[in-house]
């Protein structure tokens, strides 16, 4: 058996660019698929695991898959928004503790979540490092996050604007990382913490500025009256958060019509959540309500049949393949018939050459197996974070 | 379609190796078992949360003694020190600025006074500004000691109650009997001011400060404000000011935060105004409790008005 | 014995051949003649349609292919004309390729002792790890020598072992046949159109006698 397996391995490793195609190609149709199922059924495990821990969403009538992924994976395609009164609204009900998402802007690749303080406890999220956010323009950062935009406690991060050349648009806001979050392996970990607040002054809707009563604002002042001043567009307009200009930060108009992106639904029991639902079942109501696991059910059974397209794909790909492979290695036959002689007449058994060549083949499914197999391991331990690299690259 | 691979690679960067961590909703009604921890904005909250809560939890009111907890910026520990307490009491109307710019837990804010906004009172002297003729606007602020309403002071007494008999349901027989105790005393103070108030009839009164709009509502106090310290003296303008004012308003007595320096209390006298000490009482005195400083001040009147 | 490929004219007609115990003969005779027809079929690689072959005491006829075979690898040392050695063997590997690829034969630490002094012998000791595209025509038929005397064999079957050799390597790959056919008292049967060394050899065996016609 060794002189088998050793004649085998020498020729494979003496053609070894032949030997690594082959073996590629059969790495390829066995990592294909069950790689892809690996990934698939990962996702599906943390797309699952992520919708479970979320018990109801609320948000703007319109795409459930949209809001969905907005507020549980912090996805930047935004979706239709709803205002601050729901969170308001089903606080005020005793139903449910209302969680107000606002996942709209981005530092650089990481997603800006403007949430309220329970977010932390409901994901039972914890500190790395440095503290909670106390304060406007504070922010906690996931640990991925942090690795990613290369800061830590006491660096700043400053959101992106949404359009490169609107220049009457969103602008950036600084804003200072006080903590760290410990690694949770979900959407958290790449995110940027900060008040739902933070987010409305990042978006313009609140700001701070120089006092319109101070004369050093003069030129900002369109027009004064006994109780009233009007200011013009020169006015300077913080774009940094400070212990020295907090006081100057405000809100105008009510707070309840402020926009939101979703609003996490935490229900006391089953029944409140029950009758929180029933409240959203006019189709006329502005705001809709859903079940993320219902959503992501839904989404998985959709990816469930693509990946059975792609599986099918990939099988007839490899019949292709191992038909192919099948008619090389006939051919090399051929081509060794010299050398199949050769040993015959020097005394080797019919069945040592025979075996000689099928080792051949089973080194080479061995070693396409071997590396599949490797490679589907490394997609279970890494798939996501090589994929995030390559696309955030 | 497109957004079939965005949702996959949506789920591909959330993989991991170990089960995510388990839905933890918290709920109002937090751990049954535990001490009920309450922090508060101003000290006559701090007082009615330890009347009603007694020995069921602790009340901690972090503003340091000699600071004006209305207009108090924490440090961000001691907002981390909030961010733990099972429930932050707010005073409402605008009280204590820093609430508005703070991350604090949603759930377990208290605004003691969300339920009779009706009763607030609006400043009118206050300056709004607008960005644009047609743009967004400020409100004018509202007055915001609103305990020196002593039947406010019952209302904010029982939102306290309701939000702890909410969140430690067991011990709602002991903060009931607790609550009654504490709105006997709280009706009684009211109808020793209401007395007074007859008493006082016309009497006009300067107010050293604007912060007894609500005690001039109540009582029917009849006054206006000036903005003078009592550990400051009095600038000359403050006092040809004043003594215009008393030529249409002739007041016979100014209501002081805390007694004022001796000189200015002559010079008042001079003017006919007497000076009397009634503390609003938003910090806590460096001796007795909330209750004996409203008392001392209806004590105070009592004393000038006996005369009268 | 009678041997003739199928359907075609070559008829290969032996009435009868005797070779002796450690003899070394030379076989000659025109292209085409079945000379290498001759070493395959003493070699049991062919076998007569009628006649018997005995080869070292062995009667062919009464062995199966699996038996020829094992005897041939453990008692016949082979060399060709076009050296026959495989490409991706390293000459280390060539030479010991019989222990490699026949069950009867157990390669150890002996045997690979004794293929390296084979080669060390014949002047290639420093080549082991070389492939045979890296050796000259002379080295590689020097290898192909060393596979075949590796087990030892009693009788030596050379087709035109310096059919594709230089007059020096000619010289040099038959002394070391001669030699170990001397040494080892092995019979040595050499095909070869190379009159000049003839002489070398005790006896020479003219092919054009066997030569007959298909029935």
């Amino acid at each position: 058996m060794n002189g088998i397996l050793y004649m085998a391995w020498r020729y494979l490793a003496y053609n070894r660019w032949k030997t690594s195609i082959l073996v590629g190609s059969i790495m390829l149709i066995i990592y294909l698929p069950v790689g892809l199922n690996v990934v698939v059924e990962q996702s599906g495990q943390h797309l699952n695991a992520r919708a479970e821990a979320t018990p109801l969403l609320v948000g703007a009538r319109g795409s459930p898959l949209e809001l969905t992924l907005n507020s549980l994976y912090f996805s930047l395609d935004t979706p239709e928004l709803t205002t601050f009164s729901e969170a308001t609204s089903i606080t005020g009900s005793g139903l449910a503790e209302a969680v107000p998402m606002y996942v709209r802007f981005h530092s650089r690749s990481q997603p800006i979540v403007g949430t309220s303080f329970e977010y932390f406890a409901f994901r039972e999220l914890t500190l790395a490092s440095g503290r909670m956010p106390a304060l406007l323009g504070e922010t906690v950062l996931g640990a991925s996050a942090a690795e990613a935009l290369g800061v830590g406690v006491g660096d700043a991060v400053v959101s992106s604007p949404e359009t490169a050349f609107d220049l009457a648009g969103i602008y950036p806001l600084k804003m200072n990382v006080v903590g760290v979050l410990a690694p949770n392996f979900t959407s958290d970990d790449n995110a940027i913490f900060v008040d739902v607040k933070t987010t409305w002054i990042i978006e313009g809707l609140g700001h701070g500025h120089q006092d319109l009563a101070d004369s050093a604002a003069s030129s900002a002042v369109l027009n004064r009256t006994e109780d009233n001043i009007v200011a013009n567009a020169s006015i300077v307009q913080f774009n940094e958060i400070t212990e020295d200009n907090i006081d100057s930060f405000h809100f105008h108009g009510n707070l309840d019509g402020y926009p939101l992106t979703g609003v996490i639904a935490v229900p006391k029991d089953e029944k409140s959540g029950v009758i929180l639902m029933g409240r959203y079942l006019d189709s006329e109501a502005n705001n809709q309500i859903v079940r993320p696991r219902d959503v992501v059910t839904e989404l998985l059974d959709t990816i469930l049949t693509i990946q059975q397209f792609i599986v099918a794909a990939v099988f007839i790909v490899a019949v292709a393949t191992i038909a192919t492979a099948a008619l090389v290695f006939l051919l090399s036959l051929r081509l060794r018939r010299r050398e199949i002689d050769t040993i015959g007449k020097i005394g080797g058994g019919r069945w040592h050459v025979a075996s000689m060549l099928l080792a051949e083949i089973v080194i080479v499914l061995v070693l396409g197996g071997a590396l599949a197999a490797g490679l589907t391991a490394l997609t279970w331990r890494y798939g996501s974070a090589i994929i995030e690299s390559v696309v955030m690259a | 379609m497109p957004w079939i691979a965005t949702i996959v690679l949506v789920a591909v960067l959330t993989a991991c190796t170990r089960e995510a961590p388990q839905n933890a909703a918290t709920t109002a009604a937090g751990e049954v078992n535990s001490s009920l921890t309450v922090i508060t904005v101003n000290y006559p909250l701090a007082y009615f949360a330890e009347r009603i809560l007694g020995d069921h939890g602790s009340v901690s009111f972090p503003v340091p003694a000699d600071v004006d907890p209305a207009y108090w910026s924490p440090e961000p520990a001691v907002i981390a020190e909030y961010q733990q307490a099972d429930l932050i009491l707010l005073n409402g109307a605008g009280y204590a600025a820093w609430v508005a710019n703070a991350t604090l837990p949603r759930s377990r804010l208290v605004d003691t006074t969300a339920a009779i906004r009706e009763r607030l009172i609006p400043i009118e002297s206050a300056v709004t500004h607008t960005h644009g003729p047609t743009g967004d606007h400020s409100h004018g602020g509202v007055a915001f000691t609103t305990w020196l309403d002593l039947s406010i002071a019952v209302e904010q007494a029982r939102t306290i109650l309701e939000a702890v008999v909410f969140v430690r349901p067991q011990h709602e027989a002991d903060f009931r009997t607790a609550f009654a105790a504490l709105e006997s005393d709280l009706v009684e103070l009211d109808s020793g001011l209401q007395r007074k108030s007859v008493q006082m009839g016309k009497e006009l009164v300067v107010f050293s400060h604007p912060v007894y709009q609500y005690l001039e509502r109540r009582y029917n106090l009849h006054g206006f404000s000036v903005h003078w310290e009592p550990d400051e003296v009095p600038e000359e303008a403050h006092w040809r000011q004043l003594q215009s004012v008393l030529q249409q308003h002739p007041a016979t007595i100014m209501i002081w935060e805390a007694g004022p320096l001796e000189d200015t209390r002559r010079r008042l006298l001079d003017l006919g105004v007497e000076s009397v000490v009634f503390m609003p009482g938003g910090n806590r005195p460096a001796e007795g409790d909330w209750l004996s400083l409203m008392t001392e001040g209806l004590a105070a009147l009592d004393r000038q008005y006996k005369g009268h | 014995m009678r041997f003739h490929y199928g359907e075609g004219d070559f008829c290969l007609d032996v009435p009868s051949l005797q070779v002796a115990s450690g003899e070394r003969v030379a076989v000659v005779g025109p292209s085409g003649s079945g000379k290498t027809t001759l070493l395959n079929l003493i070699a049991g690689i062919a076998r007569p349609q009628s006649g018997d072959i005995v080869t070292a005491s062995h009667k062919l006829a009464d062995l199966d292919d699996g038996a020829v075979r094992n005897f041939r690898i453990e008692r016949i040392g082979l060399v060709f004309q076009e050296f026959e050695l495989l490409e991706y063997l390293d000459v280390l590997d060539n030479v010991l390729l019989p222990y490699r690829i026949n069950s009867s034969l157990r390669l150890d630490a002996t045997v690979r002792q004794r293929a390296v002094s084979l080669l060390q012998s014949v002047g290639i000791g420093d080549m082991l790890d070389r492939y045979p595209d890296q050796l000259s025509q002379g080295e590689k038929q020097r290898v192909a020598v060393c596979r075949a005397l590796l087990v030892n064999p009693p009788l030596l079957l050379a087709d035109e072992p310096t059919g594709n050799l230089d007059p020096a390597n000619k010289g040099r790959v038959l002394d070391i046949l001669l030699d170990y056919a001397t040494a080892n008292k092995a019979t040595l049967v050499t095909v070869t159109h190379d009159s000049d060394l003839l002489s070398r050899f005790e006896r020479v065996i003219d092919f054009r006698d066997f030569l007959g016609q298909p029935e």
